[in-house]
């Protein structure tokens, strides 16, 4: 053995511990891969854009505690709409639910020791860079799905509980008002990621190639590989009904082409850094990339069986025909 | 190409519109008659804590006629995660819903309505959760649960 296999060798010891925060040392799975497995969530007040009150990416802890307090004072608004005694009134936005059934995080995301501004950390502004003429093309159909209900398949994904509402599912995986939790099993050749909402699952298969492209799961197509300690998960061939995906916290396109890439690489014994990088260039002008903690949840998930108890679905097909009798 | 942006434009606000009802996993406004107010107090009788929406049955007593009002509540996920559950709100606990009723109207087999504030007779609300489950719990949002 010579010099240089010693320095190879320590070079591959220190390469597989890359990005890991010092002390802490990647644990494996039984077969040799780094173990991502557990539960985890993304839940926080830091959204995908910037909002216009912020500068910087990075933001101080004062900043961090305001968007705390106003976070609370919005909720305690919306959550308390009547006085004692007090009806609705005929004609108001028919609202919700009390906001004890949501789960939006109560803090902005730390990354590096700093608060974040927004998930997006390109372009440098923090604001999407839309193709205003692709999603102005795309209108009709996004509006038809609210607008009309003559049958199920016309309405949203979320309410047909086929993928949850927004990018909760992604890729882009993004957080949205509630059930931000992932559960990642991994076996040899597969990583599977069980996203909360609606119960969807990213089977994402190793060292392997795509589909062929005329095949565009849910979720798209995915494939991985290990690049050290961090997976780098590719995918393309999006659902052509998954292209517009939205929520209160954001609203994207991911068009059928866009090629998306995920990193997934554990820091410590709490959390995986998350990071992607959108490239589609019908529905924006440049690139977009971002990064968030997912974080170590207690306890599983609670199965999301959507389908079994959708009673909503046919009181919107109910209601849309006490419409068309007026 | 002027016109082209100006449809861009609407569209884009049109979808925008769209989303800012996309609170939930459906579209409350096109379930629920903004017309049609309710202000009911009742005991409940059944709490079914499902997904995508759990429904707590509420039977309501007035003028010598008893309905039963299906209250339609958020997904259980999250309560079940901060220690809310069955024993949390039993059969035969009083409380007052007041929301809208479904735009179908037809009361078969029950009346249905949505419960945006769902509180006992006292005012105190029913389901005081949390929004912070899984994330640091540092003590700045007073409405954590311990």
């Amino acid at each position: 053995m010579n010099k240089s296999f010693f320095i190879a060798i320590i070079a591959i010891l220190l390469a597989s511990n890359i990005g890991a925060e010092e002390g802490w040392s990647n644990s494996k799975t039984w077969f040799g891969d780094p173990d991502l497995q557990g539960t985890w969530t993304n839940a926080s007040l830091t959204s995908l854009e910037r909002p216009d009150s912020y500068e910087t990416l990075a933001v101080t802890d004062q900043d961090a505690k305001i968007a705390i307090k106003v976070s609370n004072e919005f909720v305690e608004s919306v959550d308390n709409p009547y006085e004692e005694g007090e009806s609705p009134q005929a004609g108001d936005n028919v609202g919700g639910y009390n906001v004890a059934w949501m789960d939006p995080g109560t803090e902005l995301f730390k990354i590096d020791g700093k608060y974040r501004s927004s998930i997006l950390t390109y372009p440098e502004d923090g604001k999407l860079p839309r193709r205003y003429i692709r999603w102005g093309l795309e209108g009709y159909g996004i509006y038809k799905m609210f607008a009309v209900a003559d049958h199920p398949e016309e309405r949203t994904l979320g309410e047909r509980c086929l993928v949850g509402f927004g990018s909760s599912g992604g890729p882009p995986m993004l957080n949205v008002l509630y059930n931000n939790h992932y559960q990642i099993v991994q076996s040899p050749g597969y990583v599977m990621i069980l996203v909360e909402m609606n119960h969807d699952a990213r089977i994402i298969r190793l060292e392997s190639n795509h589909n062929p492209n005329n095949m565009k799961p849910w979720l798209g197509d995915s494939i991985g590989t290990w690049e050290g300690n961090t997976l780098v998960v590719r995918t393309k061939n999006h659902h052509p009904q998954q292209k517009f995906r939205a929520g209160i916290r954001h609203q994207i396109l991911i068009m059928e082409e866009a090629e998306i890439t995920e990193k997934f690489t554990r820091i410590n014994e709490k959390e995986i850094l998350y990071q992607f990088e959108v490239n589609d260039d019908k529905a924006y002008k440049d690139t977009w990339r971002g990064e968030m903690p997912l974080r170590a949840a207690d306890g599983e998930i609670y199965e999301y069986a959507c389908h079994e108890g959708n009673y909503a679905m046919a009181n919107i097909l109910a209601g849309a025909r006490a419409e068309e009798r007026k | 190409m002027k016109k082209i942006f100006k449809i861009g434009g609407i569209s884009f606000v049109l979808i925008f519109g769209m989303s800012a009802y996309l609170s939930s996993h459906h579209a409350f406004t096109a379930e629920f008659d903004p017309n049609a107010p309710i202000n009911i107090t009742g005991k409940v009788v059944k709490v079914e804590w499902i997904n995508p929406h759990a429904w707590v049955h509420v039977e309501v007593k007035e003028g010598g006629k008893t309905t039963v009002w299906m209250v339609e509540g958020g997904t259980p996920n999250t309560l079940i995660r901060n220690g809310i559950n069955k024993k949390t709100i039993t059969p035969g606990t009083v409380i007052v819903v007041r929301g809208y009723q479904s735009k179908g109207k037809l009361c078969l087999p029950r009346c249905i309505a949505n419960g945006r504030d769902v509180t006992f007779p006292d005012g105190r609300k029913v389901f005081m959760g949390s929004s912070g489950t899984g994330a640091p719990r540092d003590g700045s949002d007073s409405r954590e649960r311990r």
